[in-house]
């Protein structure tokens, strides 16, 4: 009888019975920590590009045209890593467990998030974004009036006023 | 070991260099030795043969900014002391001529050609001919140096190879696609009747160009995630080998918890990789109701890779100085239900399959590997320990938290296919206890150590035993992200052991043999070349015998 | 709109172009007991004569180009390109590098070049793809479910 012990295996199969998830009429097999796709709060944003320079496969793009500022967010590339997730200063991205991406156009994969970009009181230049800006005034309220110029003209300044109290030359 | 024996083999080794006119330094394990290239034919005997050690790979590095030479390190490794040497010559720019040692090491025989590639070291004494990158790349252009660009795409014409032709012996293409494979890559099998004569072998599809990816676009953490994409199924590894040597190179302190934890993730890959293994071994035989129990089972071993890490595969969770994520009671709880369950069906499953006769006629005593070609080609993994090797880095250079557990290592003698079948199962045991163990001692305290510095120009070289064998990272730093990164994966030294192992094999047997050694093509990329008659022929990659037609 | 041509059970080859196999042993995934593609009919065939559909995984490298082509030309009319994962969506990690050609994106302006028309093209992104997740891409061939995805472009108030 040892030569048939091979067919033992029609007793394992029928104390297991049936395990197929009939999915897509049923819920799938996924858990809730799964990583999924991400989503990005258009409230809280604030546009200061820490989530793009942590992404490894660059699905996180930041795109300037003259005075607003494009968040580009690129599904298809992304690997699903929630790296953005870990570095955002004032968690705008938030993890979900969806999977259910296929489609047949791929400008369906694509999303934006728009910020308005501040106008310098001195050369009228176009700097940053306003959301950043309130964002630095509200956690140090005495900078406001140094944040309201752009970086050149901040430098400017700041060698002016050094070479008006030492007294010397500055050659251009 | 005990400190004296330490001293007495570090003595040793000293007065090699000596004797050879070289400097020796040594940090922690490793131990570097810089000589002349005109005695490395030389120490590479004597550290080889005399000290009886294996020869893990050899890295070629562009240092032409920081000296302005080309550099060479061999990497050998002494297992029975617990030791990594390595052993570094420079040659100039302007004529970079370097001897080679393939008749002394055999097993060095590809890292030097993949040298010769990506870095134009020209090596005396032997054929070279291209293997990693295509055959229509343009000559003069060598990617891994630091004058040219990673994102740089030559312009060229896209061509295939014909089958070569052949009066005496009859030929059978193999792939790219078939229906037999799951990676791309061209056999091409000269038969007479039913016996193999000659096998020709392109591989090289799934080179992307990750090492230079490294070191030009990406930061320290980020490699983290490129390094979980080598390869899908043991992707953890990687990651695990690259942070590790970061670690040593800039002596970032790890907490235990993440030490724990990390272990815990390597011994569930471990796990799948081998259930995924068995199945396609008996799907390969026909016995398809194997393959699917046997895969069956392993669907629960991904529900709770999913539960503890957030993915099924390329688990993410891994930062240089510690993981993302943490366990909690419950977690705990479903992973021991869950082990219980798979260890009983596991066992009653592998009991029917040994039994069928199908399986046992056609799985004894094909494709052997003798004791003696094992030791001279350095083979790796479960080949190794199915020829008699006893190597396991896991109890010879602990890492991780393995230095806290208690397991066995399975050695058996025939070398044949059921010895590495029957290693793998025992190894399938090994591996739920030792997760059980871990579970119950894990200590508390904090997963990530977020405050370190890496300085720069530091050598870290580290050691990870993967499903298939061990794999080897070799990092030198740089500034925000490495300056040079090598990887050899397990398979790479396993393959030139086909060569032995299909002498006198019918066709029948061939992908069973081939199967056997677990390859893992997209962790190599290398090129393989199997001779009936036992002395090697180079004729594949000769590039004057290949007739390329366009379009 | 597909799902007039294809009534019945569609058959699959399988084509890797250099991925990491992580997606590939997916793909195996589905055809065992817990998720079971064949109760949708899917088949995975021998060769790309018999089949209606190709599965794409991997950034197209240098190596394996001229043999992409061929088999995609191999495939009778109308042809039906499901392509997966990071890496064929958008070229992945290694979207730049210098030995891939960086996904459907570069694949697409090749074979236009050489006159090898594709008429459906389906993205199902993933890294790796769930075995559940290529189910939804069927589903979606065939008609049985709706597409979820859509373009969101949303403006930051201050």
């Amino acid at each position: 009888m040892k030569k048939l012990d091979f067919l033992k295996i029609l007793v394992i199969a029928t104390e297991t019975g049936r395990v197929t998830r009939k999915y897509p009429y049923e819920p799938p097999l996924v858990s809730n920590e799964f990583r999924g796709k991400i989503e990005i709060d258009e409230k809280k944003c604030i546009g200061c590009g820490a989530c793009v320079i942590a992404c490894p496969p660059n699905a996180l793009e930041l795109k300037i045209e003259k005075n607003i500022l494009i968040l580009k967010y690129f599904v298809g590339r992304c690997i699903f890593c929630w790296r953005c997730v870990d570095v955002c200063p004032v968690k705008a991205i938030r993890g979900t467990s969806d999977f259910e991406l296929a489609t047949d156009n791929i400008s369906d994969l694509n999303e934006a998030v728009i910020h308005d970009r501040n106008e310098c009181i001195e050369c009228r230049g176009n700097y940053s974004t306003v959301k950043q800006k309130q964002y630095v005034i509200e956690k140090s309220p005495i900078t406001e009036n140094y944040v309201s110029k752009c970086p050149d003209c901040r430098r400017n300044g700041f060698i002016n006023s050094i070479q008006r109290r030492k007294g010397g030359v500055y050659a251009e | 070991m005990n400190s004296s024996n330490k001293t007495n083999i570090l003595e040793k080794y000293r007065e090699i260099a000596e004797s050879y006119k070289g400097s020796f330094s040594y940090i922690k394990d490793t131990v570097l030795i810089t000589v002349d290239k005109n005695a490395l034919r030389d120490i590479a005997e004597t550290i080889y043969w005399k000290m009886d050690c294996y020869h893990r790979t050899c890295v070629g590095v562009d240092e032409t900014p920081l000296n302005g030479y080309l550099a060479l390190y061999h990497i050998f490794g002494d297992d029975k002391n617990g030791l990594n040497i390595i052993v570094k010559t420079i040659t100039e720019l302007k004529n970079p001529v370097i001897p080679s040692i393939r008749d002394i090491v055999p097993a060095a025989d590809w890292c030097e050609l993949e040298a010769h590639d990506l870095l134009g070291i020209v090596f005396e004494n032997r054929d070279l001919y291209r293997l990693v990158l295509p055959p229509y790349w343009p000559r003069d252009i060598y990617p891994l140096r630091k004058n040219i660009p990673y994102n740089y795409r030559p312009e060229v014409v896209y061509s295939s190879e014909r089958i070569s032709e052949s009066t005496e012996t009859a030929v059978v293409p193999i792939g790219p696609y078939h229906p037999a494979l799951h990676e791309p890559e061209y056999f091409e099998l000269f038969v007479e009747g039913e016996k193999i004569v000659d096998v020709k072998y392109r591989g090289f599809h799934v080179h992307r160009g990750i090492e230079k990816l490294g070191e030009s676009r990406t930061t320290y953490q980020q490699i983290n995630f490129l390094a979980e994409r080598i390869c899908g199924i043991c992707g953890f590894v990687h990651a695990v080998c690259y942070s590790q040597a970061v670690e040593k190179a800039a002596n970032i302190h790890v907490p235990e918890r993440a030490r724990f934890i990390r272990s815990i993730a390597l011994e569930i890959e471990r796990l799948h990789s081998h259930l995924l293994w068995i199945g396609v071994a008996a799907h390969i035989l026909g016995y398809d109701t194997g393959f699917m129990h046997s895969w069956r089972i392993r669907e629960s071993i991904m529900l709770i890779a999913e539960l503890l890490t957030g993915s099924r595969k390329t688990y993410g969770i891994n930062l240089i100085g510690g993981v993302r994520r943490d366990i909690d009671e419950n977690k705990i709880k479903k992973v021991l239900e869950t082990l219980d369950y798979v260890e009983k069906d596991f066992k009653k499953l592998i009991d029917i399959i040994t039994s069928v006769p199908e399986i046992t006629r056609r799985i004894k005593d094909t494709g052997v590997l003798p004791k003696e070609d094992a030791r001279k080609l350095s083979v790796v993994g479960p080949v190794a320990r199915a020829s008699g090797l006893d190597r396991d880095i896991r109890r010879d250079l602990p890492y991780a938290a393995y230095e806290y557990v208690d397991f066995n290592v399975p050695v058996y003698d025939s070398g044949d296919n059921l010895a590495r079948f029957k290693v793998r199962v025992d190894e399938v045991f090994e591996s739920i206890s030792i997760i059980r163990q871990l579970l119950s001692n894990l200590p508390k305290g904090p997963v990530l150590n977020n405050e370190f510095e890496i300085p720069e120009y530091k050598i870290g070289v580290s050691l990870v035993e993967a499903p298939r064998g061990e794999d080897v990272h070799f990092v030198i730093t740089g500034r925000g992200k490495p300056y040079r990164w090598r990887v050899r994966a397990p398979t790479y030294n396993n393959i030139p052991a086909l060569k032995v192992m299909l002498q006198g094999c019918t066709l029948a047997d061939a992908p069973l043999t081939i199967a056997s050694i677990d390859p893992c093509f997209s962790c190599t990329d290398r090129i393989v070349i199997i001779d009936e008659k036992g002395f090697r022929r180079s004729i594949l990659l000769n590039p004057f015998n290949r007739k390329c037609d366009l379009k | 709109m597909l799902s007039k041509f294809l009534k019945k059970s569609i058959w699959v080859f399988h084509l890797n172009t250099g991925s990491c196999n992580a997606c590939d042993i997916e793909i195996l995934d589905v055809l065992t007991p817990y998720f079971d593609a064949e109760r949708f009919g899917v088949k995975l065939v021998a060769s790309p004569r018999h089949a209606d559909a190709i599965l794409l995984t991997g950034p197209v490298t240098y190596e394996s180009l001229p043999k992409v082509i061929k088999a995609i030309e191999a495939v009778p009319r109308p042809r039906v390109l499901i392509v997966m994962g990071s890496c064929g969506v958008g070229g992945g990690i290694w979207h730049d590098t210098y030995n891939t050609i960086g996904g459907i994106d570069g694949l697409k302006k090749i074979l236009d070049e050489r006159g090898v028309k594709v008429d459906y093209i389906y993205y199902v992104p993933g890294c790796p793809v769930r075995p559940e997740a290529i189910i939804y891409a069927i589903g979606l061939i065939k008609g049985l479910v709706e597409k979820k995805a859509t373009a969101k472009i949303k403006k930051a108030e201050s």
